[in-house]
């Protein structure tokens, strides 16, 4: 019983509209009533949640993207990535892919990544003859890489949602190649669709161009191996190699690159507070939730029903990929993360898979979900940027949607995709 | 849709300079968040001497930033939710719907203010390690969130109540 009000209310609450740290928080302060536990107990979980050493990596992260959005990272990696791979075939979309790559790679953050190269580089494309839908649908996948490219909070969310007991650092090594996998698939994808529309190509600038563009970029992706860099060494501990990429965003755009004005600045801070309060409040209610679908073994009546279903790994594995491609289609990524991960875990491991597999799978699947209706944030985003309704959009996404789907695929059935690094220097 | 009657257009910008002022103090703290990691950076690679006190005013720090930003977000409505279905039901029954969503935050807004308050009481004779100051200042930013939620949420709720009461179209505030 005590379960059923815990899912049904959680259920109720999400159906009504209600945010969904407060549909944890509702869903797990009513169970614990039921229980008979005293309801601070909820509230102790949910302040214990939110008040973990490594969390604090997240406001870190968060900042450093913000500043590099508004402190003209982006428009040099732009730069840098148009004297590279400009000269192709449909140049900008490989241009546009290629700087989500690295932009995604240092902010870890779609959302900044669709903002900052979606307002710089759709109405370029538009104005140089690409289609509104195919420049956006563009922007919008590309965006999904800087999930799993290194840095990511979500990672970091997903090392806290498993408990504590996975590296960090190894999630980050895991994270490179089915990134750039992904990237390099929808790079083939568009540059397909470029040579069927006829999409023009950039001259090459030369290669002393490149060179100084290079030398342009090269600070803002200093951030990235600092951060990156400083845990996989061991010099910095997560939330250290936060603070400092931080702050060297800051002083960057301040001091060097002189282009974050006094408002970009208080934008930047603003904008980090209201998400850091949105992720870690998640975070803190799904800690009581997550309390309770332990104390009701929700994961091994869950394993008992797949299991059920089928024993072979690799049927689980498939089923595992859509529910939780089902669930991104509904539901935003951190709460998925925090509500999936307890939930997904043990059975994933039950068959044998490392969790460090399964949180670059799940990424993958919830970002995925990201560019999807209902509740696609980063599509909606990219289409508000591009101006352009969802509806044009959604005609011709398909192409790209099956380029990460075999990117997504090919990491869940090909552990090594992820696990090779973790392997070589975690 | 029709305009806000004066009193609600009153009370409607007083409750949004409070959820201003929780976002200010919040950014304000971020700053200093990222200050006080950056002395800590500094302290431990450049001076050899870790400022041990650092990582539990952080902790502090975020504790504040994360509650008071939560409470200002349920003002903005922008916390991250599935609205999809319930955008999909008719104009009445979409009404009903957010009546029953706001009475449920502003409920839990309370239940969470009085917890807290009892939180608050029990840590009063514990200090919080290197920081010598009670337990109790850990909790505080819970019960002030949970207040919060209740004005937010309840106002909404009062809104629509008067609305539905008087066969009002919905006002503004709740588009």
């Amino acid at each position: 019983m005590g379960l059923a009000i815990l899912l049904g209310l959680f259920g109720l609450c999400v159906l009504l509209g209600i945010p969904v740290a407060f549909c944890m928080g509702i869903a797990a302060a009513a169970a614990f009533f039921y229980e008979g536990f005293p309801l601070l107990i909820a509230f102790q979980r949910i302040n214990a949640g939110i008040s973990v050493f490594s969390l604090l990596a997240i406001p870190f992260f968060i900042f450093a993207g913000e500043l590099m959005l508004h402190g003209g990272i982006a428009a040099r990696l732009v730069r840098f990535a148009s004297t590279l791979v400009g000269s192709m075939r449909g140049g900008l979309a490989s241009v546009n892919i290629f700087s989500s790559m690295l932009f995604g790679g240092i902010s870890g953050s779609a959302i900044a990544d669709i903002s900052a190269l979606g307002s710089l580089l759709v109405p370029v494309m538009k104005e140089k003859g690409y289609r509104g839908d195919y420049a956006v649908n563009v922007t919008v996948t590309s965006s999904i890489a800087g999930i799993v490219i290194p840095p990511s909070h979500n990672m970091i969310i997903y090392a806290i949602a498993a408990g504590g007991g996975i590296s960090i650092s190894n999630l980050f090594l895991a994270g490179v190649v089915p990134g750039i996998m992904m990237c390099g698939l929808l790079a083939v994808v568009a540059y397909v669709l470029a040579l069927k529309h006829g999409y023009p190509s950039e001259a090459f600038p030369g290669f002393s161009a490149v060179l100084v563009a290079a030398a342009a970029a090269l600070p803002g992706l200093v951030t990235a191996i600092i951060i990156v860099g400083g845990v996989l060494s061991g010099v910095f501990t997560v939330t250290e190699s936060g603070a400092f990429g931080a702050l060297y965003a800051l002083g960057l755009t301040v001091l060097v690159y002189r282009s974050l004005s006094w408002k970009g600045f208080v934008r930047a801070v603003v904008t980090s507070v209201r998400t850091t309060a949105m992720v870690m409040i998640l975070i803190g209610c799904a800690s009581a939730f997550a309390y309770l679908l332990a104390l009701y073994r929700v994961p091994d009546l869950l394993t008992d029903v797949l299991v059920t279903l089928s024993d072979n790994p690799y049927v689980i594995l498939f089923l595992l990929n859509v529910i939780l491609l089902l669930l991104g289609m509904i539901m935003d990524m951190a709460a998925l993360i925090l509500i999936c991960t307890p939930i997904f875990l043990p059975i994933a491991e039950n068959i044998g898979m490392d969790p460090i597999h399964f949180g670059i799978m799940l990424l993958m699947n919830l970002g995925l979900g990201l560019c999807t209706p209902p509740v696609g944030t980063c599509l909606f985003v990219g289409c508000a940027v591009g101006k352009i309704p969802v509806e044009e959009a959604l005609k011709s996404i398909w192409p790209f949607y099956l380029a990460m789907f075999a990117a997504l695929m090919l990491v869940t059935y090909v552990p090594a995709i992820s696990l090779t690094l973790p392997a070589l220097f975690g | 849709m029709t305009s806000m009657p004066p009193v609600r257009s009153r009370l409607q910008r007083w409750l949004g300079a409070v959820s201003a002022l929780s976002i200010f103090i919040s950014a304000c703290m971020l700053v200093v968040l990222v200050a006080v990691f950056g002395w800590l950076v500094f302290g431990r690679y450049v001076l050899n001497v870790t400022p041990t006190w650092v990582e539990q005013l952080a902790l502090l720090l975020v504790v504040y930033i994360t509650y008071l930003g939560a409470a200002a977000g349920v003002f903005e409505k922008n916390h991250l939710g599935v609205t999809a279905f319930r955008d999909a039901l008719p104009a009445p029954l979409r009404r009903l719907a957010m009546l029953i969503a706001d009475t449920l935050i502003a409920g839990f807004g309370l239940v969470m203010l009085v917890s807290s308050i009892e939180l608050f009481e029990f840590g009063w004779s514990t200090d919080l390690p290197m920081l010598n100051i009670p337990e109790s200042f850990r909790t505080l930013p819970a019960a002030i969130c949970g207040g919060l939620m209740f004005l937010f949420a309840g106002a909404r709720v009062l809104a629509i109540s008067l609305d539905l009461l008087k066969g009002r179209p919905a006002s503004q505030e709740l588009d």
